[in-house]
């Protein structure tokens, strides 16, 4: 039965292919590891989409390279390629066909990479690091969209030197996500902008943000017929907030929850609040994951506004994560993320990318009267 | 709320046997002595309530109701005030009682209880008592001040549908003592259907939900907050018949966001609208998992590193200045003090700065890419973030590196682009657009952009 079947009980597999299933707390939740991970910290992890067969895993580090990984049904990972550019790589994400690959860079270009010539060559070019970077399939075009800390949203044709449209942010660009025909970029300064994707990029709305802190990860989520209908947006203070854009009574539809910290409800010693990471909505569910410094990730139910899951600890924090096509794989990365500054940096120590099935335990809550509340997670 | 099945008897608690004079009060102390988690002295509102919360949120199991006599710690019994409490212990409890205390019993109340019928009980004693119950109390209230009459009479599904009708007559007693209430109540009165009627109540009842929950400690300056237990009784019948839980999710929904506005403490909304917060989402228990500690606490409840309390994040948004506060008395954020993205500060260290490539591994295709004609328009700078370390790049002589250790999807096919031969090498360094004029003719080889 495949590891990553939708029934299959996989689970907590201790089929890891190291056999890694020890006590310590690299891999608490038992799941599986992917063999050569970077050899630095990973800023981002990718799925193919599903106009590939199989399943194959980016995943872009501080120490400049981008891999790819085969991802069997197994389980079993297979390097496969990869490639580099001179600085830390900060994004990355695969074209509509599978066939490219897209990587942002530190070295303040981006780069699109054909797998079936492993070949890869520049796109893009900012003035400063690449922080973040879509691709766009709209009916009447498609392009690249690059967010950099030069304030600066471009669009690039791949054959084109020179960016097909550039958009002024009003701050460094911290994450983005896009989700067609809808893209949100939130920014320093608690900066948050959506954009509309039809016909040609443009701003639709500033958006007050929902938060008091640093942004640090964005995801759209859709409806309930496959439209993007909102977002969920993450800062650093442990805390997601719930942002629908045109809901029907946005102070009833719209909220936050905290995540991420530690100490739960006891009050008497001071509560740890950790960054939140990353955030990905499951694509068929609807429901997300968080992940974040404290080195743990969690599984919401944002419409029955519950928590599904919540994972043991991991010695490193959780730096990125990511589903695949179809929902079956959670992919989360532990790696350092600088949370405590340079001094709690480990070069020694080792980077790991989890795969884990997701099929079960993302299942939305059941919002009747729910028997569920005697199952524990 | 009285009529229905009374249970005679002054309330009592079943778990310690305590008797109260008032199931306002018998609730409270049931949360306050017996729900209470010993953990996070969160106060749930019923054993399988605390069971859970603990189960969830601190993962320990209980399998005792804390400072229950022994024979009644049961944590599986559903009891809320009166409601829930086996039948045989209740006779058990009307015995003693009768024996001792029959005639303090008798000299309690007077009556109206005309109307109580209570269901099959035994007689005397219950008559009385029941008017005293007031619990529901639609008529005692009016008797006795102390307890507005609770609209709660809906709460007593079991039996009542005869009391209803006398219910309304109450009602316009009614609202001078429950502020708030009256209006919601009317509607009520009428559709007592037990239990199924229940939950379509619950939207009539708005002002007396939301109280039963949080609001407790805010209840003695609300008017006797008894008007919010009645709700809350209300809720807990409905629970068991599952049926009203479906009504619930509407209004659950609107839960968190507004537990932002009603901000902390009280109450407020108990005579307002119906701004069901914190717990309680769905009638008895507690939320299985409280991921939104936010709203559900309201008070305290950590957070608020920095400017304001995070406890409204939904809406009162006040804007934050750039500059992190780290700490405070009840928090830390894990994350350094600028407020810069922690990318940011990784990447102005020197080791990421370099653009080498990483030992033994080439920098591919940087330079044919790299600023193609046009592209690069003299790039002003190398901002920080690159040091100029470029001038060292050695040649990369490697190109091939791509595949290292890596099976590849092209074994070893590297585009002569990709490597660069054209690369003209000193242009390696990434970005590097500086000094160059020259690039472009370089570039230009490449061609692919």
């Amino acid at each position: 039965m495949s590891l990553f079947g939708s029934t299959s009980g996989f689970g907590t597999g201790g089929t890891s292919m190291f056999g890694s299933t020890t006590a310590d707390n690299h891999n608490p939740m038992k799941d599986i590891e992917v063999t050569s991970p970077p050899d630095d910290s990973i800023s981002c992890l990718a799925f193919s989409p599903p106009t590939l067969p199989g399943n194959f895993l980016i995943a872009g580090s501080w120490a400049n390279d981008v891999r790819c990984w085969e991802v069997q049904d197994n389980g079993q990972t297979i390097p496969k390629a990869q490639q580099m550019h001179t600085g830390p790589v900060l994004d990355g994400c695969w074209s509509d066909d599978g066939s490219k690959v897209f990587t942002a860079s530190c070295d303040k270009t981006a780069k699109m990479w054909d797998l079936n010539s492993n070949q890869a060559i520049q796109i893009a070019q900012h003035d400063a690091p690449v922080k973040t970077i879509h691709w766009i399939k709209a009916p009447n075009y498609s392009c690249v969209m690059t967010g950099s800390w030069d304030k600066t949203l471009k669009f690039w044709d791949t054959r084109s030197p020179t960016p097909m449209m550039t958009l002024q942010l009003p701050e460094r660009c911290y994450c983005a996500d896009v989700v067609h025909p809808m893209a949100a970029v939130a920014t320093a300064e608690r900066g948050l902008i959506v954009y509309q994707l039809e016909n040609q990029p443009s701003e639709f709305r500033r958006i007050e943000s929902p938060l008091k802190h640093q942004h640090r990860c964005v995801a759209i989520f859709k409806d309930k017929v496959n439209k993007p209908t909102g977002f969920a947006l993450g800062s650093i203070e442990g805390r997601v907030a719930i942002h629908y854009i045109n809901p029907p009574n946005p102070a009833k539809d719209n909220f936050t929850f905290k995540c991420h910290r530690s100490n739960g409800t006891n009050t008497s010693v001071p509560q740890d609040i950790y960054a939140v990471n990353g955030i990905a909505f499951h694509p068929v569910h609807g429901t997300l994951a968080t992940v974040g410094s404290d080195g743990r990730f969690s599984f919401w139910d944002k419409d029955a506004r519950t928590k599904l899951k919540t994972s043991e600890q991991l010695d490193q924090p959780i730096s990125a994560c990511c589903f695949n096509h179809n929902g079956n794989i959670f992919a989360y990365a532990s790696s350092y993320d600088w949370s405590k500054g340079h001094e709690f940096y480990n070069p020694q120590k080792k980077n790991y990318i989890f795969l884990r099935n997701a099929a079960e335990e993302l299942k939305p809550r059941n919002k009747k009267y729910c028997l569920p509340r005697f199952c524990c997670n | 709320m009285g009529r229905k099945k009374k249970k005679q008897l002054k309330p009592w608690c079943w778990y310690c046997n305590r008797d109260f004079d008032d199931e306002k009060i018998l609730i409270q102390h049931q949360k306050a002595k017996h729900f209470k988690c010993h953990i996070c002295h969160k106060k749930l509102y019923t054993g399988p309530g605390l069971a859970i919360h603990c189960m969830q949120v601190h993962k320990e199991t209980i399998d005792a109701v804390p400072n229950a006599i022994p024979g009644r710690t049961d944590i599986e019994l559903e009891i809320y005030g009166m409601e829930g409490i086996p039948e045989k212990d209740m006779e058990e409890r009307r015995r003693l009682l009768e024996q001792k205390t029959q005639e303090s019993q008798k000299k309690k109340q007077q009556d109206d209880s005309d109307e109580y019928e209570d269901d099959e009980s035994a007689a005397s004693t219950s008559f009385q008592p029941q008017q005293v119950q007031p619990q529901q109390g639609y008529i005692p209230p009016m008797a006795q001040p102390g307890l507005p009459p609770v609209p709660g009479a809906p709460g007593m599904p079991p039996g009542i549908p005869p009391l209803m009708a006398g219910v309304p007559p109450m009602m316009p007693g009614m609202p001078p003592v429950m502020p708030g209430m009256p209006p919601g109540m009317m509607p009520m009165g009428g559709m007592m259907p037990p239990g199924p009627g229940i939950p379509p109540l619950m939207p009539g009842m708005p002002p007396g939900m939301p109280p039963p929950v949080g609001p407790r400690p805010g209840m003695p300056p609300m008017t006797q907050a008894q008007p919010v237990t009645a709700p809350g009784i209300l809720n807990r019948p409905p629970a068991p018949a599952a049926s009203a839980p479906t009504p619930q999710p509407p209004v659950t929904k609107p839960l968190f966001p507004s537990a932002g506005q009603a901000a902390a403490a009280v109450p407020g909304p108990v005579g307002t609208d119906f701004k069901p917060l914190n717990s309680t989402p769905a009638t008895t228990t507690e939320p299985p998992k409280p991921t939104f500690p936010a709203y559900t606490q309201s008070t305290a409840s950590t957070t608020s590193t920095t400017n304001s309390t995070a406890a409204k994040p939904a809406t009162s948004i006040t804007s934050k200045p750039a500059t992190l506060t780290t700490t405070s008395a009840t928090s830390k954020l894990i994350h350094p003090d600028e407020d810069i993205s922690l990318e940011e500060r990784r990447a102005q260290l020197p080791k990421y700065q370099r653009n080498l490539p990483r030992p033994g591994q080439a920098s591919l295709g940087n330079p044919p890419v790299g600023p193609i004609g046009g592209m690069m328009p003299p790039q002003p700078g190398i901002p920080p973030q690159q040091q100029g370390m470029r001038p060292p790049m050695p040649p990369h002589g490697q190109y091939g590196a791509h595949h290292q250790g890596m099976p590849g999807y092209l074994p070893g096919a590297m585009p002569p682009y990709g490597q660069g031969p054209p690369m003209v090498p000193p242009y390696q360094s990434g970005p590097p657009r500086p000094p160059m004029g020259m690039r472009p003719p370089v570039m230009s080889q490449g061609g692919r952009y």
